[in-house]
């Protein structure tokens, strides 16, 4: 029972990186509705410069925020420079899911070449196990907890009080609308990159903590998990991302304690296959709609 | 010199069937058939075990072991093919989903696929895979390692211009052009009473036993077949190939596959090892993947396009390319005066 | 009661006399020597209910079309029409109430079974395949279920026969309309007014017994008009009942033998042209 009740206390910290990840995710994607697969890619990238960080003498906070920062950077060079590119010349859907996934390997190979395939272990000074009721925590593993929630206050406030915010909700429900209302969509979508992206890299860095190792395809199992809770939580809102990662996580550790581990991976892709079949329905009176809008 | 040349076009022959496959799902039907690979492993592992008799006593575990001559394993193969696709397809197919999504969804069944292969050895010998799958008329004609390669060259090309026949064929009749309306419009073909998700899930069965088929043969070839060998990204490569060849066309197809996946996959295989090892097969992926992005901006439509239907009365007919032709001077046009808009 | 037109509608338009009976559009219905008005209801809609998230945007209306009338379907926006019209070809699904049709109820069935019943319909952007020559476009659509049946393309039993004249078909409705110079475009390269003929050609070709339209005369030059009118009261008068949502009042008063007025998602009034375009409630509508 005990090793159940610990499961859940690390699903928590589980949680911490799939939220962070999720958040960013659902940003970018209840925006411009675009499925991107490169977003995995982008966290190990965060997962590597943080941890690059580290082992050249700085504190992994610091690497954290710097890994986010480069995570930044990358997404909107990949937005402008690719995305918009082709999505002006009417991709569609999953044309564009197609162009991500060839921008997920060259950037995921990329890093594996310059890094000759390296995993690297990240190596955190050795702590002792806080005991919290039934559960155990490193005061590490509290603070990426601490800060998944404060990513989230942070991000519901933006989005509900500042008008960058709310002029980010209104393009991601109708970009046509909002541009004729005067909103300047480029610059929102300028902005929803630089942010969503780093929050990706926040992400991959919070994972690599929280596993300790990182190489340049980190990203890929964490994306999975990212994608469901970002859909489960309806697009765009992150409050829904944010409870869906807290259920995910939860599950999979619990899923894990209880089965064998070699289907951890399985059972995560499983529930982003489910998820996507069970959604969007074909509700009464509803067309599902043929070609659906990309704001890039 | 001579293995780099029937190696290389043993692997043509498979990557056109494979190419072929695709752009029967994809680029006729507009299925995105993004777990591709998953039906060319299990025709691969079925033709294995029922080329390998049963697995008690061997040093493999697996399934359904069965000792049955040629040519059964390889109609067994492509039967699996068929059969998975048929499980997938009316899963999957028959709901409406947007197209990014159904993509990842397939994704998705291969990589679920994989990992349970490799977590479950009892199935197909997990990551160690089956191996000393027998080669057909190995025994019967007495060929050197490298006359059995120039042997097998010329058995996949008969083959392949079988299948290549019979969809060419295929898709000039009626139900071709039913799924190329399919594909542009699948509304507009149901208010012409065409069943779309059935005839989505016919053509899914039909691709899916060809891809099985490649993965029998391969496998033959090889004499072994491992998770290694379908990877999940195999069927971006695919993608690539129809799309760079040209989608819509099986001869693009074809040329889609000589150049994407031999040229950039096969062939360096040869090249002396340089950097660390592992870094050529890194460089690869990211030139396919520059590769697709490149071609797609520059001629979305592939290097053989899809050749228009040009229609003449009395039943003759010709194709063209896809240049657009300036109609002849028309009588008055039904659209209104252009006035200042 | 005011006679003045209600906006949008000025001097109806003529149409000159009696048509010059034409070419052969629907084989089918004139073999089958169908006569036209013959009263029997061809489509019958019954408390239907149609709901956009939980919104109903169709409160529960109910009319019916009989073969060889033209029935027309107007109000302002938003009033429901194109949802009824989308209701009655099934591509929405009801959320509650019936239609039938040609006597069976088929409430319950995806569009293309509707469509082998006989059912037809026009798209409000004039839908064509953009991909396909508008000649491999009617083909298709032509040879419908058959052409895409594998089992009968692989036996080949009467495939080049069917073939071969469903061509000669869709070449004599080409040549009949002067549209034999588009065969070979495809349909991303027709113009606006070539896409709003595909579309109808699509509609007509498989010799419907009910043709349902949306808005057919947008985007067609006013010179045109009367020529697509003819055809329609031709159609008509073969015995292929019509229901059109159109928003161009003076086709709808040349054009209708009943009109059907919606609001709010409910029918407002009923009856011939005339009769509408005096009631009160239908000029509040409209005004409002």
């Amino acid at each position: 029972m005990s090793l159940y009740l610990e499961a859940v206390g690390f699903g928590v910290v589980a949680a911490a990186s799939i939220a962070i990840g999720a958040m960013g995710f659902t940003l970018q994607f209840g925006l411009t509705n675009v499925l991107n697969i490169g977003y995995g890619s982008i966290m190990s990238l965060g997962g590597l410069v943080a941890y690059a960080c580290h082992a050249a003498g700085m504190s992994i906070w610091l690497g954290l925020a710097i890994g986010g920062l480069s995570a930044s950077a990358m997404t909107l060079l990949v937005a402008k420079t690719i995305l918009s590119v082709f999505a002006r010349r009417g991709a569609g859907l999953f044309e564009m899911a197609m162009i991500t996934f060839g921008v997920s390997l060259i950037i995921e190979y990329g890093i594996a070449s310059a890094t000759q395939n390296n995993t690297y272990s990240l190596f955190l000074a050795v702590e002792h196990a806080m005991t919290l009721g039934p559960f155990h925590f490193t005061k590490v593993q509290l603070v990426l907890v601490g800060l998944a929630i404060a990513v989230f206050v942070v991000l519901d406030l933006f989005l509900r009080l500042t008008k960058l915010g709310l002029a980010l909700r209104a393009t991601a429900i109708d970009p046509d609308l909002a541009r004729a209302s005067g909103i300047q969509t480029n610059r929102i979508v300028t902005a929803a990159w630089l942010m969503s992206g780093f929050l990706c890299g926040l992400a991959g860095g919070v994972f690599t903590i929280n596993i300790l190792t990182v190489n340049a395809f980190t990203g890929d199992t964490l994306l999975s998990l990212v994608i469901v809770s970002a859909l489960l939580g309806t697009a765009g809102s992150v409050r829904g991302a944010v409870l869906a990662a807290l259920v995910i996580g939860i599950a999979t550790q619990v899923a894990s304690v209880a089965g064998a581990s070699g289907y951890d991976s399985a059972v995560a892709y499983g529930f982003l296959a489910l998820v996507l079949l069970a959604r969007p329905k074909t509700l009464q009176g509803e067309l599902v709609t043929d070609k659906a809008q990309i704001t890039v | 010199m001579q293995a780099f040349v029937s190696i290389s076009l043993v692997y043509l022959g498979i990557y056109a069937l494979s190419a072929w496959s695709l752009n029967l799902q994809y680029g006729y039907a507009g299925i995105i058939n993004f777990g591709w690979i998953v039906f060319q492993a299990i025709g691969a592992y079925i033709a294995g075990v029922t080329a390998l008799g049963t697995s008690s006593g061997s040093f493999q575990t697996y399934i359904l072991g069965a000792r049955l001559p040629f040519p059964l394993p390889l109609l067994m193969g492509t039967l699996a093919g068929g059969v998975l696709a048929l499980v997938l397809g009316a899963l999957i197919l028959t709901r409406r989903i947007r197209p990014d999504f159904q993509a990842v969804i397939l994704l998705v069944v291969s990589i679920i696929a994989a990992q349970v292969v490799i977590a479950t050895p009892s199935i197909f010998d997990g990551s160690n895979g089956l191996s000393n799958i027998p080669k057909p008329f190995n025994g019967a004609l007495h060929l050197s390692d490298q006359g059995y390669q120039w042997f097998y060259v010329g058995w996949m090309a008969v083959l392949c211009i079988i299948v290549f026949a019979g969809l060419q064929w295929l898709c000039r009749t009626s139900w071709g052009r039913a799924l190329k309306a399919v594909r542009e419009d699948e509304t507009l073909a149901a208010y012409s009473g065409i069943n779309v998700p059935l005839l989505r899930v016919v053509v899914f069965v039909i691709g899916g036993a060809i891809a099985g088929f490649s993965g029998a043969l391969l496998a033959e070839f090889l004499g072994t077949w491992s998770p290694d060998a379908w990877n999940f990204v195999e069927t971006f490569v695919v993608f690539v190939a129809v799309y760079v060849g040209g989608r819509g066309n099986h001869v693009g197809a074809l040329l889609g596959a000589f150049l994407v996946p031999v040229v950039f996959g096969v062939m360096p295989s040869f090249l002396p090892e340089f950097g660390y090892p592992g870094l050529s097969a890194n460089l690869e992926w990211i030139v396919i993947a520059l590769l697709w992005l490149v071609t797609f901006y520059l001629r979305p439509a592939g290097i053989l396009p899809e050749r228009r239907y040009v229609a003449k009365r009395g039943g003759a007919s010709s194709s063209a390319s896809m240049r657009p032709t300036t109609p002849s001077p028309a009588p008055p046009t039904m659209d209104e005066p252009r006035t200042a808009s | 009661m005011s006679h003045e037109p209600l906006p949008g509608a000025e001097a109806p338009l003529q149409v000159e006399g009696e048509p010059v009976a034409r070419g052969v559009s629907l084989p089918a219905q004139e073999a089958a020597g169908r006569s036209p008005g013959s009263h029997a209801a061809l489509l019958e809609v019954e408390d239907l209910l149609v709901t956009y998230r939980g919104v109903p945007a169709v409160a529960g209306i109910s009319l019916s079309v009989r073969s060889g009338e033209i029935v027309g379907l107007i109000g302002p926006n938003g009033a429901g029409k194109s949802s009824a019209l989308n209701a009655i070809s099934g591509d929405v699904r009801a959320a509650s109430g019936s239609v039938r049709f040609a006597g069976h109820d088929i409430t319950r069935l995806p569009p293309y079974r509707r469509a082998r019943r006989g059912m037809a319909r026009t798209s409000q952007t004039a839908r064509v395949f953009e991909g396909l020559t508008v000649f491999e476009g009617l083909m298709t659509v032509a040879r419908g279920a058959e052409g895409a049946s594998l089992t009968r393309t692989v036996v080949r039993r009467g495939q080049r026969a069917d073939e071969k004249e469903t061509a000669e078909m869709v070449w004599e409705l080409l040549d009949h309309h002067s549209f034999a110079h588009i065969a070979n475009l495809y349909g991303r390269e027709l113009s606006g007014g070539q896409r709003r003929f595909v579309d109808l050609a699509m509609a007509l070709i498989r010799a419907p017994e009910l043709l349902l339209l949306d808005e057919p005369m947008v985007g067609v030059a006013p010179a045109l008009l009367p020529s697509l009118m003819e055809e329609l009261q031709r159609v008509a008068r073969a015995g292929v009942g019509i229901l059109m949502v159109e928003h161009a009042l003076d086709v709808v008063a040349a054009l209708c033998d009943r009109v059907i007025v919606m609001a709010a998602g409910s029918i407002i009034a009923e009856g011939t042209y005339q009769e509408i375009a005096e009631d009160v409630e239908v000029r509040r509508a409209y005004l409002s």
